[in-house]
């Protein structure tokens, strides 16, 4: 546990935060929060969809803008931070990865479910043969124990993948599970581990601590945790926390402030709170992303968005299964299985449901 | 065995092959001569021995010496080595069924083209997505102007996924985007690929989405049905699961294919829609050829 390290700040305010507000980021905002993240010192700002490149789609919502309009947004602003991308092999393709470098991308995360890590073969043998960073990410981590994380961290670091690490990206782990994975993953590479939390157990911060402690040196966050969900670690909560544990940063305080106060003005329609359903999905494991889905289909259908929440986390869904999300509930309504349904009454025949 | 029936060869003894190998023996209309792998010892080879086919461990040359036991391959091989295998094939004027994802050959779905398919010698199976897919959405196009997009999101388990994929789900993406764009002639699409991990294994499933103008949802659903029972004269557990219409003009559809589970586990209904198809294929080619006997030779 050095506690002189150096700790490599990734901010994907401007991709994480795209979900909060159903991809809808526009120029001006993208433009004020990169010059704000820059002018404080932030290591890396990731910028697009919150499902990454190429993934504008009816499956997970439309961008207002085009992966490149986002990403030449943030690259004129980002003058001394790097600016990094997303990337979920099966969702965006090597042409996507060719649109990212085009606009000076500097850092391409390639993500898949944790136990999925060969999906990223191709894109960071790719990345690397162009001399791009790349880092591995496996998402949805808590579905995998630590010793499987640890193996299939190891297949992308062979792979070339030049930092790897966990999302937590249901807001689902405390912390001695962080430290077991961390640590599992410290024991089976060599490159640096990266550590992504969210808060929908309140969490985040102290899971990035003992991220921090167990030997993960890039950490994410977010400014005041603007992501999908409860949202993500509160990048100007954990910056300053970090330091006073000793962790050498190198983010100016005020300007990281003056940083999270512009994207409460202006990036958010409000600041994220952990609400009853975000409650929910984190304790069944579920999906952050998949809220304001679930809320709408809920609402359509006149079901407890509670309990579409612990089905989706009974059946293992994961993160770009939103498809999923309307046979749940056609499920639960079919089978009765709504106790706590607020007894809507069905929308006429226009939007009539008809299954084969 | 009907003395018209058509004598085929399969190239490729792996788990494809060997669950393919099943159907072709179900079938009255196809005679299977000859399986060429590449190693006697494996399972599949084994396995096709064992039941009385001939084998070889001879590969495409073995083919290409005994040419005269039959007149269709199936190739379930991989896409690098159908390239080859095709360029040693065609001038021997056999039909080629291609069940790699090489994107040779001229794109065939049984329901939809298969007439035109009849036609050539080299066929494509395109892609699992693309089986599942394009039956519904050729059929919504021929009945439905003005589409304005369409999106596909595959979901298939992870055990049902080979490593050979997993390192080129962007050709997967490109093969059927390509394909949908031929059947239906909209240009605006896009296909995704979601690997489920849930255990026990999610069955194969497709969800298609299309923004098209105002329409009633019982005109919408009738196309669809008539689609889906189409598909379900050679894929019996082709399932229609939900098909809406929001009041934004997006018709949303979700279908399950439970495979036969010959061989292969009846979740992976990717691999299971792919072997039905080429087989009902080859079918049309035996049926065609007993029509046609002195048929003329097609080129490809």
């Amino acid at each position: 546990m050095d506690n002189n390290s150096q700790i490599t700040i990734s901010d994907p305010t401007l991709r994480d935060g795209n979900h909060a507000v159903h991809h809808q980021l526009g120029r001006e905002q993208i433009r004020a929060y990169a010059t704000a993240a820059n002018a404080a010192g932030v290591h890396i700002v990731e910028v697009g969809h919150g499902n990454g490149l190429g993934a504008s789609t009816l499956q997970v919502g439309l961008a207002r803008l085009t992966d490149a309009e986002m990403l030449e947004t943030a690259r004129e602003c980002l003058t001394h931070t790097r600016m990094g991308a997303f990337i979920l092999p099966g969702w965006g393709t090597t042409k996507d990865l060719l649109t990212a470098m085009r606009c000076g991308v500097d850092v391409v995360r390639v993500g898949a479910h944790c136990t999925e890590g060969d999906l990223t073969e191709r894109h960071l043998g790719f990345l690397r043969e162009r001399g791009v960073e790349a880092h591995g990410c496996l998402l949805m981590s808590h579905m995998a124990t630590p010793e499987r994380l640890a193996e299939e961290c190891a297949k992308m670091e062979s792979y070339g993948a030049q930092a790897v690490g966990i999302f937590d990206s249901s807001g689902h782990y405390l912390q001695a599970e962080v430290t077991e994975r961390i640590s599992a993953i410290r024991s089976a590479v060599s490159v640096p581990i990266l550590f992504h939390g969210h808060n929908n157990l309140g969490m985040a911060v102290a899971n990035s601590l003992s991220a921090a402690a167990a030997g993960a040196s890039i950490i994410d966050g977010c400014a005041r945790g603007f992501g999908a969900g409860a949202g993500n670690t509160q990048l100007e909560v954990l910056v300053p926390v970090l330091e006073r544990c000793g962790y050498k940063v190198g983010i100016d305080l005020y300007q990281l402030l003056d940083a999270a106060d512009l994207a409460e003005r202006q990036l958010m329609n409000k600041v994220p709170t952990i609400s009853s359903e975000s409650l929910v999905s984190g304790l069944s494991g579920v999906f952050s992303g998949f809220r304001n889905r679930v809320l709408s289909i809920a609402a359509e259908q006149g079901l407890d968005a509670r309990d579409i929440f612990f089905e989706l986390g009974r059946r293992q869904v994961v993160a770009g299964q939103e498809d999923v999300i309307v046979q749940v509930a056609m499920d639960l309504k079919n089978s009765g299985n709504c106790s706590r349904s607020r007894g809507f009454t069905d929308q006429p025949s226009k939007k009539a449901t008809f299954t084969g | 065995m009907p003395s018209t029936s058509l004598k085929v060869a399969l190239l490729g003894a792996g788990l494809i092959g060997s669950d393919l190998l099943v159907k072709i023996h179900r079938s009255k209309w196809l005679d299977c001569t000859i399986v060429a792998g590449r190693n006697r010892e494996t399972v599949g080879l084994r396995r096709a021995a064992a039941l009385g086919y001939s084998v070889t461990d001879g590969g495409i040359e073995a083919l290409l010496e005994q040419q005269d036991r039959y007149g269709l391959v199936f190739d379930a091989t991989d896409a690098t080595s159908h390239r080859l295998h095709w360029e040693l094939l065609a001038p021997l004027n056999k039909k080629n069924i291609d069940l790699t994802p090489s994107g040779l050959g001229c794109m065939v779905v049984p329901c939809v083209n298969s007439g035109a398919a009849l036609l050539q010698s080299h066929v494509s199976m395109i892609t699992c997505g693309g089986q599942a897919g394009i039956p519904v959405l050729a059929a919504l196009s021929q009945k439905i102007s003005g589409i304005r997009y369409i999106e596909m999101v595959t979901t298939a388990s992870s055990s049902s996924i080979g490593s050979a994929t997993r390192r080129n789900l962007d050709e997967y993406i490109e093969t059927t985007e390509s394909a949908i764009r031929a059947f239906t002639r909209v240009q605006n699409v896009k296909t995704l690929v979601n690997i489920s991990p849930a255990q026990p294994p999610c069955n194969f499933r497709v969800t298609i989405s299309l923004l098209v103008p105002e329409l009633e949802l019982n005109t919408v659903s009738g196309f669809v049905q008539e689609a889906v029972k189409a598909v379900q004269l050679y894929v019996p557990g082709y399932r229609l699961l939900v098909c809406t219409l929001t009041e934004r003009g997006r018709i949303f559809i979700t279908i399950e294919v439970d495979g036969r589970g010959d061989l292969l586990p009846k979740y992976a209904g990717n691999l299971d829609i792919m072997n039905a198809a080429a087989v009902t294929i080859a079918e049309q080619y035996a049926l065609d050829q007993s029509q046609h006997p002195n048929g003329k030779s097609v080129s490809g």
